[in-house]
């Protein structure tokens, strides 16, 4: 590898994923430092682990933590728990098949603010939901189901809009098992549980697990549906982000940032690492 | 008590018909191939007895069970696949014991019968590798070795060989029916290569077009063809159409063809007086006397040498060991009345 | 009961409730924005009692509509052309040639995916602050979007380079062409459909981008997905967040469907060369 040759990779390399170093880089360091009193935009900059001890003995600050994670574990799991079965069930085209696909890939294309927007619609108090049960006499008059303090809706909706995604990675992944793997499980006795169990899903963990990442990083850090329809007695982590530096508390905003950003990494990995556990577990 | 008792078994997929009025007895222990062109039924057939397809019309028994709507997980057979389906993610070991292992059966007897198979099959050195870590013929020896340790009633073979090489072929071939007789297991063997199903099977099914042609051993198939198809499938032949002219002695009949006169020995009489006859070409005897054909291509072929001759403008084909025949000859010939066959005219 | 029965059985109840997961939410969207306030739309009445395009014309005249609309379909076309002609080298760079370390940089191409949107949002406002940059809202915004939408970009044309086929350009090359025929005459035609690909989902992103228009642009600057924001929060009115709703997701819906379409044609193109 001649030097002349290393400058141009360098140099081709600098506009795209230079750049994005670049960004994600600063915006890290940033956040890190400003949560340790560096960079004050509004007071004097020295080094100080205040903000980190008074957040952390914060109950609001924990309770958030508590509150994402569960919202991030549980969306991860549905999503994909949903997309396993419906994954398998449109392994093989059949009548309709591309129909369903496309139907069950529609969130895909609708904006989070806007699908939050119907779905608190659909729910309110006048709405149709209410009126419909009360039509059908199962209810004798309007509950109000928006902002429920078990975060049911913002649940629905983060498995509405990511079960899709979990869908889209699963299909490839069960469609590249071939069907002579499967008949012989068949014919050596195994049902249709057994599988799943001992072939499908240890040939498709590694879908599954970036899925569960992925879908895990989005639902922890979620704002949109938060704050559109989730419960009003707790905050999500962004939410919480978002607050401090609207109130131009720069250096707690930055603690809650980079504390979600160690939890979605951290979460993952450890969310991926059971996940593979459980799987392998079952065929040993 | 028959193995596999197959009753007027049909399949129809809409309004094509892949078979129909198949019936079939398999004894126990019996090694049987399903012969036949492409698109002739054979495989359609095995996913029937294996319960990947369910039929249109019939019955499939086996060891008296009637199993026709019991799905492949719940019957006795066990099935080599073509590609080998070997499960990826499992070492060849875990491979073998799946099937035990859903059948609930205890871990000691697991490992006494993965023991005994690999030992047979020569896969005791491969036990924990992956089926991406194996050779093609390790590969098929898993697939078979799966099948085995299940200890089924029936082992169906789906064309396991057409994946191999020439040389590994013949080896395998020889191997499968070693296995099979040693652990005395009834077989159903699809394959469309005719020389592997005469050299393995005790009987062979012969299908065409989702029919039954002929079912008996190779010998009977080769010197006794029923039909114009089978006559035509194993083998050459040469089929001519004749009359009945009368019956010389007893047992013995004359029919006249386009190219000469034969005598023909039937047990019965021909039922119709136009019949198509058949004789094998190395059946034909040169000598100095019979029938005259002009030699019109010759190819010599070590053991023997083919000749394509024409009586009247009628090619046919004569083999014979050694002759100094040169094309343009005319050459005399006559065939044994044993050797002649008559076959059903309509066929 | 057979497969064939029971995937009807499955397909029906899937429509069905695609029917309830879908369709209606969005007709009490089309229908919410299609009330008049003349007569307000209670519970009584199953639909609303009259129907009229006011509050649409009311959205376009009045509110901040129409700078929403002029912001976000002047950026995303911005960002798509800026984040596809930043990709271009590096994309090269991954997709024809040979170094140590390639694979790391395709995976490190992912990070701004990784990173949670609002955080890259806060303290790229912060970034900007600390630079003095405070003013350049617009700029700022195209600048992260670009970057942030990048590792499409990337991707997708890393793969059309890949594409290229080798004695395409040996040929021209043989037959004495410059750089720049030699670009336009084997490169061009195997990225065609990765270009259009990348400009298309990087438009999509940022028509649809949230955190970055909310937390850098606000007050100043509206996108619509912003002013959706707004209208959901303190004023909430129910037929305007229904007129941006359906504002922002239906160009959304064609666009993906154009999108699906030329990724679909796309490959018979380029393997068969004749593109």
């Amino acid at each position: 590898m001649t030097l002349r040759r290393g400058l141009l990779i360098i140099g081709l390399l600098t506009p795209g994923l230079g750049l994005i170093l670049a960004l994600i880089g600063t915006v890290v360091y940033i956040a890190v430092s400003q949560s340790f009193g560096f960079y004050s935009l509004n007071g004097i900059s020295e080094f100080s682990t205040e903000f980190w001890s008074k957040m952390v003995g914060r109950k609001i600050f924990k309770r958030s933590i508590q509150y994402s994670i569960y919202i991030g574990v549980l969306s991860a799991i549905f999503s994909v728990a949903l997309a396993y079965p419906l994954a398998i069930w449109l392994r093989k085209p059949f009548a309709g098949s591309n129909l369903i696909g496309a139907i069950l890939k529609a969130p895909l294309l609708v904006h989070g603010l806007v699908a939050a927007f119907l779905f608190v619609n659909v729910i309110s108090y006048h709405g149709i939901l209410n009126q419909f049960m009360q039509w059908l006499g199962i209810w004798s008059e309007p509950r109000r189901l928006q902002n429920d303090p078990n975060a049911y809706s913002v649940l629905i909706l983060q498995t509405w809009k990511n079960m899709p995604f979990a869908l889209l990675l699963l299909t490839g992944a069960v469609q590249s098992i071939s069907d002579d793997v499967l008949d012989a499980a068949r014919d050596l006795g195994a049902g249709k549980w057994d599988r799943f169990r001992r072939v499908i899903a240890p040939l498709t963990i590694s879908s599954m697990q970036a899925a569960m990442v992925i879908i895990f990083i989005g639902a922890v850090a979620d704002f949109s549906f938060q704050v559109i329809a989730g419960p009003t007695n707790k905050q999500s982590l962004s939410q919480l982000m978002v607050s401090f530096k609207g109130r131009g508390d720069w250096h707690s905003a930055a603690v809650v940032g980079v504390s979600l950003m160690v939890i979605a990494l951290v979460g993952s990995a450890i969310l991926a690492a059971v996940a593979r556990i459980i799987m392998r577990g079952r065929i040993k | 008590m028959v193995a596999i008792d197959i009753e007027h078994l049909s399949k129809k997929f809409g309004d094509f018909t892949a078979l129909s009025d198949v019936s079939i007895d398999v004894q126990p222990k019996e090694f049987v191939t399903l012969l036949g062109p492409s698109g002739c039924g054979k495989t359609t057939l095995l996913k029937l007895i294996s319960g990947f397809l369910e039929p249109t019309d019939g019955v499939i028994k086996i060891g008296g069970l009637d199993v026709t709507h019991v799905p492949p997980e719940k019957r006795d057979t066990a099935l080599c696949f073509q590609s080998y389906a070997l499960f990826p993610h499992l070492t060849v070991k875990e491979n073998l014991e799946f099937g035990p292992r859903q059948k609930k059966i205890s871990s000691s007897e697991r490992k006494a019968r993965i023991d005994d198979v690999s030992e047979k099959l020569d896969l005791t050195a491969q036990l924990d590798k992956l089926p991406n870590q194996l050779s093609g013929g390790q590969q098929q020896r898993v697939s078979l070795g799966r099948a085995l340790t299940m200890r089924p009633s029936v082992i169906l073979f789906d064309e396991p060989l057409s994946n191999l090489d020439a040389k590994l072929r013949d080896q395998v071939r020889i191997e499968i029916r070693r296995i099979q007789k040693e652990y005395g297991l009834t077989a159903i063997y699809v394959t469309h290569d005719q020389a592997e199903a005469l050299s393995m099977s005790d009987r062979i099914v012969v299908l065409n077009d989702g029919r039954v042609e002929q079912v008996d051993s190779p010998e009977r198939l080769y010197y006794a063809p029923k039909t114009r198809f089978v006559a035509d499938f194993i083998g050459d032949a040469n089929i001519f159409p004749g009359e009945v002219v009368g019956a010389i002695s007893n047992g013995l009949w004359q029919v006249e063809t386009g190219i000469g006169s034969f005598s023909v020995t039937a047990l019965e009489a021909p039922k119709t007086k136009s019949v198509s006859l058949c004789w094998r070409p190395e059946s034909a005897i040169i000598d100095t006397s019979g029938i005259k054909a002009k030699v019109v291509h010759r190819a010599f072929q070590g053991h023997f040498t083919d000749l394509i001759v024409e009586t009247n403008e009628t090619p046919y084909r004569v083999q014979t060991k050694r002759t100094d025949a040169q094309e343009g000859d005319i050459i005399q010939f006559s065939v044994s009345p044993d050797e002649v066959i008559l076959l059903d005219k309509d066929t | 009961m057979t497969i064939e029965q029971l995937n009807k059985i499955l397909l029906i109840s899937l429509l069905l409730v695609c029917a309830i997961w879908l369709i209606i939410p969005f007709t009490m969207a089309v229908l919410w924005s299609l009330v008049d306030p003349s007569e307000p739309w209670t519970a009584d009445k199953v639909l609303p009692p009259v129907i009229s395009l006011y509050r649409w014309v009311d959205m376009w005249e009045n509110s901040s509509l129409k700078s929403a609309l002029i912001a976000s379909y002047t950026l995303a076309p911005s960002a798509a052309l800026l984040s596809l002609l930043l990709a271009m080298p590096t994309s090269f760079a991954l997709g024809r040639l040979e170094f140590p370390g390639r694979e790391l940089a395709k995976m490190l191409c992912l990070l701004p995916l990784v990173v949670p949107a609002f955080i890259t949002a806060i303290f790229f406002t912060s970034l900007l602050y600390q630079v003095g940059l405070s003013s350049w809202r617009p700029g700022a915004i195209l600048f992260a979007h670009a970057i942030l939408f990048m590792p499409f970009a990337i991707r997708i044309m890393t793969v059309s380079f890949e594409q290229v086929r080798q004695d395409h350009i040996d040929a021209a090359r043989n037959l004495g062409a410059s750089h720049w025929a030699r670009f336009r005459v084997a490169y061009l035609p195997a990225l065609k459909p990765g270009i259009f690909a990348t400009l298309l989902i990087v438009f999509i992103q940022s028509i649809e981008e949230f955190a970055i228009a909310f937390i850098v642009g606000s007050p100043d600057i509206v996108t619509i997905p912003t002013l959706l924001y707004a209208a959901l929060g303190q004023d909430y009115v129910r037929p305007n967040a229904a007129v941006l709703s359906l504002i922002l997701v239906v160009p959304n819906v064609i666009l993906m469907l154009i999108l699906e379409r030329l990724l679909r044609s796309a490959n018979p193109t380029l393997s068969s060369g004749k593109g």
